[in-house]
């Protein structure tokens, strides 16, 4: 064939060649059956019989088994989110890129599930015979709000926990820490690849906390932080955005905590585990390091402290982001039991009478909270 | 099976390409009505029986046809039997529950049970394709095609199987034949696929999803808010529709066909009338061919003519989907076609063209607010949201979303008119044109699985229990 009709007919080859490849590819790639960024079970090859191909199960089966293995996927992905980002659609994944390398989950809506959530919580405290603190941690994108992309939705979270805590009976000691999220111009309460706030951010909150629940809280001194770099969160994971450069995770502890004085025991149903820190540090080796504080989400976790300036017992209803307060509020706690109503199923109040608890805890992210339909687990 | 899909794409397609070009000549149509049925089969393994059916009963009426062509009445007999089947089994499985329903609510106490049947792909577009080819077969202007597998080939061919174009037997009735396929008419055919998959996942989608948001905003858009979503819908069903098409006409010519082109820039009209010039051609053609023109036309009189356009668009209408809206649609339509030939269109040749343009998108852009709610209720609170009811402006929120697919709008506008074609065209360098061709292959190729790949790519946050 002639130069010239070579270059006139590239687009056949090129054309041919990709589609080609990438068959022989899907076809030969080993498969993986988890992926890590996503955190989920990649899809099995099918069952192939009779039935499942005239029903047509086999084939869409097929097609989320190929779909979660194609060659390629993350180059893919982020080459999507990256043209998304260039033809002006920033946050079409859900997550808005701003100004120095921060990712920001989009605002979350207001939602009748929070209404309905104060009803339950202030029942819940009106019966309780301990204290009931609450605390509401308002979202990354509210208190970084110098951050944010130019065009962006509104961030309502101030005038959502104000509304929440105005529905809440005079039972919960509701401790605003919003203001003093948005007073601080640090930038480093909270992740930039991640939706959780950083140790630095839980410090702030613990702080805070302290005044009304009755306990002083140790200084900043007395503390010794270890970084840990490469922490890539949720939100740099659902972004796609790969260019964004990694986060680090910082492990605060107290100087004079003397070893064996901590223990944490996990309950999931009848799995049992425990440790001698507040850091799993296994959590470590994986792209999102937040589960390195307390090892993440489990039904209940018990964090006892011989060290506690106190030796009182608190129980934390929470979400998340209690993981990175518990080790704070354990320095003034010689015993903190941590549920999470998302999996623990039976009712707090009978929880802490059989523990006989000092005070009861409820601490979650506005995010959250507005989405959550476990509170109704409180009684 | 969808072309805009990982499946066909990178599975089906290169698989059905190596088996076609590995087979000899002579079993190629063979070949290709065994992809055919797995194309059909793979969403719905048993309604490919019916199209079976459909495709047998056509073979035999032609061949009953041709053979008593001299017996009048008996070749009469076989004609409308076959045409009455073919409307039979789309109107059974298209229309049955419409039909039942409407009568349900005319005539209540007659209690006539609403049948639920589930509409097979396709079946308006291969139905279509078999009558036009009975019918001609009855007037004689095609031969018989005695070979079974050829005839299927005809009626099942891939490309435009689900979605059209809607081929005329006559029009491709020699390739099916005698057809030779050349690496120039492949490249052809990639280019052009490669620009209706561009404008399918990277246009249509992404207009499909300003429109949806705009929806779920409900009265937070204001009237701001429903016309922007409009035009996004505009916009999606363009660019699904034509992207489809280019795709079918591409692959099409992979395999050594050339189909009729189905859209020419629609949106750039200046008259209703011209709109349906340039908007699915394939389909204006066939009823214009096979109702308009046998029902006497414009050859009877304005009375006849105005009834005969009452019909055709009634019909277009219902075919379109079997909802009622889909009827005033097409009645829209017809009542504005009849107005631009008795005076409107004399009026608007003399108007500055600004004028034209604008006439022409604002009823088009209307009507596609008939054409997509099927609820009469829902529609009358779109309209009323167009004209005020919500108020005019967007809430910031929204206004925040739809500022960022202003790039996105003003490419999907400058893609609805000639203007990239004909700087293309225009590209005297063979280097130059060369490089404008294997990018835009690239970057279509590239962009194009990106976003099929991350549709699938569902980032689990709390993956524990």
């Amino acid at each position: 064939m002639k130069l010239k009709n070579l270059f006139k007919y590239l687009p056949a080859f090129v054309f041919c060649g990709f589609i080609f490849t990438f068959m022989v590819l899907w076809i030969l790639l080993p498969k993986d059956t988890f992926s890590e960024q996503e955190k989920r079970e990649l899809a099995d090859f099918p069952e192939l019989n009779g039935d499942t191909v005239l029903s047509g199960a086999f084939q869409k089966d097929l097609d989320s088994y190929l779909s979660d293995h194609t060659p390629a996927r993350n180059f893919f992905v982020g080459l999507n989110a990256d043209y998304e980002l260039a033809s002006g659609r920033n946050g079409s994944e859900g997550i808005y890129l701003g100004s120095d390398g921060f990712l920001f989950p989009k605002p979350s809506k207001e939602t009748k599930q929070l209404d309905k959530n104060a009803e339950y919580i202030s029942e819940f405290a009106d019966d309780s015979d301990i204290p009931v603190y609450m605390t509401l941690i308002p979202s990354s994108g509210y208190v970084n709000s110098d951050k944010l992309p130019l065009v962006h939705e509104d961030y309502r979270d101030g005038e959502m926990i104000d509304n929440f805590s105005s529905k809440l009976s005079d039972s919960i000691v509701f401790i605003d820490v919003k203001d003093a999220f948005e007073k601080d111009t640090g930038g480093d309460l909270y992740y930039r690849t991640d939706h959780h706030w950083t140790a630095k951010g839980a410090y702030k909150c613990y702080a805070l906390l302290g005044e009304k629940m009755g306990y002083a809280p140790l200084s900043e001194d007395c503390f010794t932080k270890e970084s840990v770099d490469g922490f890539y969160g949720t939100s740099y994971s659902k972004s796609g955005l790969w260019f964004i450069q990694p986060d680090h995770v910082e492990l605060w502890s107290n100087k004079d905590q003397s070893s064996g004085s901590v223990t944490v025991e996990i309950k999931d149903g009848s799995d049992k585990k425990s440790s001698d820190s507040y850091f799993f540090r296994e959590q470590l080796k994986n792209d999102d390091k937040y589960p390195v504080y307390l090892d993440g989400n489990h039904s209940l976790v018990r964090i006892t402290n011989t060290g506690a300036s106190s030796d009182k017992k608190l129980i934390v209803v929470k979400d998340s982001y209690a993981h990175s307060i518990v080790p704070f509020l354990s320095q003034n706690y010689s015993e903190i039991i941590m549920a999470d109503l998302r999996y623990y199923k039976k009712d707090i109040s009978l929880l802490a009478e059989e523990e006989e608890a000092d005070a009861i805890l409820i601490l979650y992210s506005l995010d959250n909270l507005s989405q959550d339909n476990n509170i109704s687990y409180l009684f | 099976m969808v072309f805009s899909s990982l499946i066909f794409l990178f599975m089906f397609l290169p698989a059905v390409l190596a088996l076609y070009y590995i087979t000899p000549k002579r079993f190629r149509n063979l070949t290709l009505f065994i992809v055919d049925l797995v194309f059909y089969s793979w969403g719905e393994p048993m309604l490919v029986l019916l199209m079976l059916v459909s495709i047998f009963i056509n073979y035999i009426a032609a061949i009953l046809i041709g053979l008593y062509r001299e017996k009048k009445i008996l070749a009469k007999t076989v004609f409308i039997t076959a045409v009455a089947l073919d409307l039979g089994l789309l109107g059974f499985f298209k229309y049955a529950g419409f039909i039942g329903e409407t009568l349900h609510f005319v005539l209540p106490f007659l209690n006539i049970p609403v049948l639920e049947v589930s509409l097979p792909i396709g079946i308006s577009f291969y139905t279509f394709q078999t009558m036009s080819y009975t019918i001609d077969v009855y007037r004689n202007t095609v031969k018989v095609q005695k070979n079974f597998f050829t005839f299927g080939t005809y009626v099942s061919l891939f490309p435009q199987l689900i979605a059209g174009p809607i081929v005329r037997y006559q029009d491709v009735a020699k390739q099916l034949v005698e057809r030779t396929e050349t690496l120039e008419q492949f490249t052809e055919g990639v280019k052009l696929f490669l620009i209706g998959l561009a404008k399918k996942v990277l246009a249509a989608n992404a207009m499909g999803n300003l429109w949806d948001s705009m929806l779920e905003a409900q009265s937070s858009g204001g009237a701001v808010g429903a016309w922007v979503g409009i035009i996004a819908y505009s916009f999606q069903i363009y660019f699904d529709f034509s992207g489809y098409s280019d795709m079918a006409i591409g692959l099409g010519k992979m395999f050594g066909f050339d189909f009729i082109k189905n859209f020419d820039y629609p949106y750039i009209s200046k008259s209703i009338t011209e709109f349906w010039r340039r908007w699915h051609i394939s389909l204006g053609t066939w009823f214009r061919e096979y109702v308009y023109i046998p029902l006497g036309g414009n050859r009877k009189g304005l009375p006849r003519q105005i009834f005969n356009l009452a019909v055709v668009w009634f019909l277009t209408g219902l075919w379109h989907g079997a909802s009622w809206n889909f009827i005033l649609w097409g009645l829209y339509f017809g009542v504005l076609l009849v107005i631009e030939k008795t005076f409107l269109l004399k009026l608007l040749k003399k108007a500055p063209a600004a004028l034209a343009h604008i006439y022409s998108l604002i009823l088009i852009v209307f009507g596609w607010v008939l054409f997509y709610f099927e609820d009469m209720g829902e529609m009358w609170a779109f309209i009323s949201r167009m004209f005020g009811s919500d108020g005019f402006m967007m809430s910031s929120n929204v206004s925040a979303l739809v500022v960022s697919y202003i790039p996105l709008l003003i490419a999907s506008a400058i893609a609805s008119t000639p203007l990239l074609s004909s700087l293309y065209h225009k590209i005297s360098s063979k280097p130059v044109l060369y490089i404008a061709d294997n990018v835009g292959c690239i970057l279509s190729l590239l962009l194009c699985t990106a976003s099929l790949v991350s549709s699938a790519y569902n980032p689990f946050l709390y993956y524990k229990f």
